[in-house]
């Protein structure tokens, strides 16, 4: 010991015995700033839960339609602060949408709230449990509103899985010109409409009379669905699943498609035709008549067009003592079974399916309503004056076969009409296979069904 | 006995090594393959509400008496098969051109590598205008230019045709892939053989026969088998052009299987569609793996 003591109370002196002292705690430093750090980190997210969080609805759509909803979108979240929309841009076809959805569903933990659906999609979704019923949300007086075509399409085992937001259906569009140029009436039947074709051909230089959509795809039997039901028959009753395609008024559907072919009406190459090519055919002046949607308006009247301002449109041709018949397109929402957010994504559909939803969307880009009444609007009406039509055309809707198996059957289908219309098969042959192998698909699903009750209930509208 | 030893330790060691990349194939291909093979021993589908059902061999009775999938099988074949020929002869013709020496050569290889480089969805949709039958290109040459036709013909709308027009669309696409492949075994063959087989008295005709074909059979075996692996699972050009009409006439197996588990959810069948097609595949693969390899030794390409 030759150090002297330090003296006590040094500086230096000091700053050891603070060490000294805190030593033995040193190693629990890390876990008390850990501490320290917890629980201000939970006193802010406290703070901020308290806040209302937005929350995020999500949906998929077509790119081009995308775009378009997005004017809603914005309206929806100036009103709505607390939810935000997000679109998510798809495919252009529709086919790749539903696709991609349906995988999501199946990889479960789907990113997606709502389902912005086609009218055939519903079915399927719905059987396969991906849907969540409506029917407590909405009220009958509410549901009055909308095209009755539109709100069966949602339907599926007495529970609704759609909202009906805009609605399309099939029509025939004319040529006013040449039908006055040949003094003649807008066709009203089959007969009436060959006639008129024939005519116009041989007295225009308008080459064509009819065209339409006769490549193998859905389109193929949206035609027919107008056609069949123009001559009375069905194709298949969705109360007791019996499939009518080898009765009489499918034989003589079929048999008109193929005889407008047949008679040079329809140009051959209509068996690859989709509504774009028919559509170019009309709109170059080519063809007086033209089955298609009710896009083809505004496009066929469109500055620089060669038929503008020459055409109109009216219901379907349809066979004696018979009523037009349009079948039923167009899209809405439907809530999916994962959402995490139900309450809110109702609201986003109410909004958007709501009157002033509606009506916005269908002025900026004449897309037709599913509300009945602003087919009547005045708003509407000054902007389109052809809606008056519509509503005639609209009123007219029948749906595709509301069953589980749709996709199924409307391949089968598409593939017999186009063996038929490009004579790989007599009209007789195609709809007696086509109706067996439907009724095997329909049979082949009451198979697992336990009570065969259940499968008729499932799928009646 | 040390050798034995070392051979048995380098043994050892190459199957360590070897692990990760036998863990990743079975992982990639092993286990979907398997899997697919368990879910069609089930029915998965709509009437069973998405539950696997187990019914063992049923589905393979089904896909026996499935009229659509043997029909789109044949449509399958006739497709590869006929595409695959004619890529092959009109691919070695233009191999042969391009090993010439000629002015401007490299501009023309690369413009010759254009279609394959495009995607095939697209041209497709331009193969669908070309051939449509009141605008299309196709038809206003043949009857405005060539006078051959005097009426459109209806190219994609008819069965027969439709199926000469999707080859003709695969044909134009891939051919060049074909091209560069075979131009790639043109350009490894010495120069001096031809020299001491002309030197020899045989004629142009006679040293292609003898010397060309078999040296660049190996390319051509390995290009047929990439084609093929193609053409047999062809999707994007067909569904565009055709959507396998008309009346299922140019479906293929790929759109069949496609229906079948994305559009009907019937997963059980769909997946017993994709273990047939699977074991046809590989029924040919191994054919042509087995010609290649007796090839490889027969030209002595490699003869360790």
């Amino acid at each position: 010991m030759s150090r002297l003591p330090e003296p006590l109370f040094s500086r230096r002196n000091w700053l050891l015995c603070w060490i000294r002292r805190i030593k033995p705690w040193l190693p629990g430093l890390p876990w008390s700033l850990a501490l320290v750090a917890f629980t201000s980190v939970l006193g802010y997210g406290l703070v901020a839960l308290s806040q209302p969080r937005p929350v995020t609805i999500t949906f998929l759509v077509r790119a081009v339609e995308a775009q378009q909803l997005q004017i809603l979108a914005d309206a929806f979240e100036a009103e709505h602060p607390n939810i935000r929309i997000e679109i998510e841009e798809g495919p252009n076809a529709a086919d790749a949408v539903e696709n991609l959805y349906t995988t999501s569903f199946l990889l479960g933990d789907s990113p997606y709230d709502l389902v912005y659906s086609d009218v055939i999609w519903i079915p399927k979704f719905a059987a396969a449990g991906w849907l969540r019923d409506l029917s407590d949300r909405v009220s009958e007086s509410e549901l009055s509103q909308f095209l009755d075509a539109d709100v069966a399409a949602g339907r599926y085992q007495g529970g609704l899985y759609r909202m009906p937001f805009r609605s399309a259906m099939g029509m025939l569009y004319y040529r006013v010109d040449l039908l006055e140029a040949v003094g003649l009436d807008a066709p009203k039947t089959f007969a009436e409409l060959i006639e008129a074709s024939k005519i116009i051909q041989e007295q225009t230089d308008a080459p064509w009379g009819y065209v339409w959509q006769g490549r193998q795809y859905e389109g193929l039997v949206t035609n027919f669905v107008e056609i069949l039901a123009g001559y009375g028959g069905f194709w298949v009753d969705p109360n007791t699943l019996e499939v009518g395609l080898d009765r009489p008024e499918a034989l003589q559907a079929l048999e008109f498609m193929q005889s407008v072919i047949r008679q040079g009406i329809t140009p051959q190459g209509v068996t690859n035709y989709i509504e774009e090519d028919s559509l170019r055919v009309f709109e170059n002046g080519n063809a007086a008549f033209l089955r298609n949607w009710p896009y083809v308006w505004a496009v066929a009247n469109q500055e620089g067009s060669p038929v503008q301002g020459k055409i109109a449109l009216k219901p379907m041709v349809h066979g004696p003592n018979q009523e037009a018949a349009a079948c039923l397109g167009g899209w809405g929402f439907g809530l999916t079974q994962g959402t995490a957010h139900p309450e809110e994504a109702w609201e986003v559909v109410s909004f958007f399916t709501s009157r002033q939803g509606q009506k916005q969307f269908a002025l900026e880009y004449s897309y037709v309503p599913s509300r009945r009444d602003l087919f009547i609007d005045p708003d509407v009406l000054k902007k389109f004056p052809h809606y008056e039509q519509l509503l005639a055309v609209a009123e007219t809707t029948v749906p595709r076969p509301p069953v589980g198996q749709y996709a199924q059957l409307s391949d089968i289908l598409q593939r017999y009409l186009s063996a038929a219309i490009t004579d790989q098969m007599t009209a007789e042959a195609a709809m007696k296979a086509a109706a067996g192998e439907s009724r095997r698909v329909l049979g082949r699903s009451a198979q697992f069904s336990s009570d065969p009750l259940t499968l008729k209930s499932a799928i009646a509208p | 006995m040390t050798q034995d030893y070392i051979r048995r330790r380098e043994q050892r060691t190459g199957w360590l090594l070897a692990i990760p990349a036998v863990l990743m194939l079975l992982v990639v291909y092993a286990y979907p393959i398997l899997r697919a093979f368990g879910l069609s021993l089930y029915t998965e589908n709509l009437s069973t509400n998405l539950e696997a059902v187990f019914t063992g061999f049923d589905n393979y009775v089904r896909l026996v008496l499935d009229g659509r999938f043997w029909n789109s099988l044949w449509n399958t074949a006739i497709f590869t098969i006929f595409s695959l020929v004619v890529e092959l002869v009109l691919g070695l013709g233009i191999a042969l051109t391009l090993d010439q020496a000629f002015r401007g050569r490299g501009p023309v290889r690369t413009v010759a590598i254009l279609p394959w480089a495009l995607p095939t969805a697209l041209i497709a949709l331009a193969w669908r205008w070309i051939f449509n039958d009141q605008f299309g290109v196709w038809n206003d040459m043949l009857i405005n230019w060539f006078h051959i036709i005097r009426e459109p013909v209806n190219w994609l709308g008819d069965p027969q045709w439709a199926m000469v027009g999707v080859i003709a669309a695969d044909v134009w696409k891939t051919t060049s892939f074909v091209a560069i492949l075979l131009l790639a075994g043109l350009q490894s063959i010495p120069q001096d053989l031809y020299e001491a087989h002309a030197i020899d008295g045989a004629s142009p005709w006679q040293s292609f026969r003898q010397i060309t074909l078999p040296l660049i059979r190996p390319q051509i075996v390995i290009a047929m088998l990439f084609r093929f692996a193609q053409a047999f699972g062809i999707f994007d050009l067909i569904q565009v052009m055709t959507g396998g009409g008309p009346g299922g006439a140019t479906e293929m197996v790929s759109l069949y299987i496609y229906a079948t588990v994305m559009r009907y959810l019937d997963f059980g069948y769909g997946a017993a569609l994709v273990v047939v097609t699977f074991l046809a595949l590989i029924f040919v693969v191994a054919i042509a793996t087995f010609y290649l390899s007796k090839l490889r030794t027969a030209t002595g390409v490699e003869q360790s």
